[in-house]
């Protein structure tokens, strides 16, 4: 039966709404769990608050855990799901980068935007600085197209390099983020903060 | 216990439970028995060699025709611009892109029409589009394409329209004319040194 977007039992213009709709809930949910202080997502990187850590783990497990049951159902057929290309080289520095941007500005690009909209004026300059970014990134793409091609791996599963199923990378999966919340909650008490 | 190691454990359990259940890695097809029903009945899945050979003549660039015989039948001989898809490896992944696409008009042909509406069959159980039969195959090909049959005197114009056609696209594809009909071996013998010319190497458009 699904996915439902490319088999085009939703189609082009209903595709697009849709998205609009799961946008704003997204915002609102990410506004609602206090992902719009920076101080909230700093504290992941200084240890005193782990929560995007939970947030985003739990909504990666639920979408990886639905993705596979659904599969296992005959609800949805994987194949045809879009897996982003792997390049490798680009894929670290650009990891590295972001997140050096992320402890420096305190937000993620989605928050920064969610913050914007509630009024944050830092937010709104970190806005400023992605849309500077991009024309930056753009204007010099040139210069760094090869290496922004290199380590080409195609649409990669890390459960295909590691030989296993997809079932026993997702269960590798939830148990690593379990003692990652573990760890998050020792960091939490060691390293307290009162306001923020 | 509280809820939050309520909540742990049950992702535990569900991470074992996927874990352990074999992956679901059937194609599952889109189509039901009685939509296939339907459309067999409809057979619009069908082009006749008519169709074909105009198409080739005019070097229709959507056209795909997909050789569903054997290796040895397709060096034997096939029809320009062909490409040989065995019906045994047909759902291999290396031939994914010539079966299921939306840009290209397959045509699928062998000798008779059997083994080219088998794998019709299966490509369009699989959902898969634009994939057509050649009506009659390779052999209602020859009989007519080829060596097409003189009308008699009194058929309707229609039928002399046809004939002359096929006549004139027999000469295209190095057939015998309406004097050779009892010599389609040589035809076979010469057609594939025209093939080797033709572009083989057809891309087939992927998403």
């Amino acid at each position: 039966m699904g996915p439902l977007v490319p088999q085009e039992i939703i189609g082009a213009d209903w595709n697009l709404f849709i998205a609009f709709v799961v946008g704003i809930g997204f915002g609102f949910v990410l506004e609602q769990a206090g992902f719009s202080s920076s101080r909230k997502l700093a504290g992941m990187f200084y240890g005193y608050d782990t929560v995007v850590l939970k947030v985003f783990f739990t909504g990666a497990i639920t979408a990886m855990l639905g993705l596979l049951f659904f599969s296992l159902f005959g609800w949805i057929d994987l194949n045809l799901i879009y897996v982003n290309p792997t390049f490798l080289g680009s894929a670290i520095v650009g990891g590295i980068i972001m997140g050096a941007g992320f402890i420096i500005g305190g937000f993620c690009p989605g928050t920064s935007v969610c913050a914007a909209a509630i009024g944050k004026i830092d937010a709104m300059v970190f806005v400023g600085g992605i849309f500077l970014g991009i024309f930056f990134f753009a204007e010099s793409f040139p210069l760094i197209k090869d290496f922004y091609m290199s380590g080409s791996m195609g649409p990669l599963k890390v459960s295909d390099v590691f030989g296993i199923s997809g079932g026993a990378l997702a269960l590798l999966v939830i148990i690593a983020a379990l003692i990652m919340f573990k760890l998050g909650e020792l960091a939490e008490k060691k390293w307290p903060r009162e306001e923020y | 216990m509280t809820i939050k190691n309520i909540i742990f454990v049950g992702l535990i359990l569900l991470g074992v439970v996927i874990a352990m259940v074999p992956e679901n890695t059937t194609k599952p097809y889109k189509l039901t028995a009685e939509q296939m029903l339907v459309e067999v009945q409809g057979a619009a899945e069908m082009v006749t060699a008519d169709e074909v050979a105009h198409w080739i003549i005019e070097k229709d660039p959507t056209l795909q025709l997909i050789d569903v015989r054997t290796p040895d039948e397709f060096q034997k001989f096939h029809l320009e611009g062909a490409v040989n898809v065995p019906i045994s490896v047909i759902l291999k992944d290396e031939y994914r892109d010539y079966v299921d696409q939306g840009v290209k008009m397959n045509v699928l042909y062998s000798n008779g029409t059997l083994g080219s509406h088998q794998a019709w069959m299966i490509l369009r159980q699989l959902g898969f589009q634009n994939n057509y039969v050649l009506q009659g195959g390779l052999n209602y090909w020859f009989d007519t394409i080829m060596n097409p049959e003189k009308p008699a005197s009194t058929s309707p114009d229609e039928e002399f329209a046809k004939y002359d056609f096929r006549k004139a696209a027999s000469g295209v594809f190095g057939g015998g004319s309406e004097a050779t009909l009892t010599a389609p071996v040589q035809t076979e013998a010469e057609k594939p040194v025209i093939k080797r010319t033709q572009k083989k190497k057809a891309p087939a458009g992927g998403c």
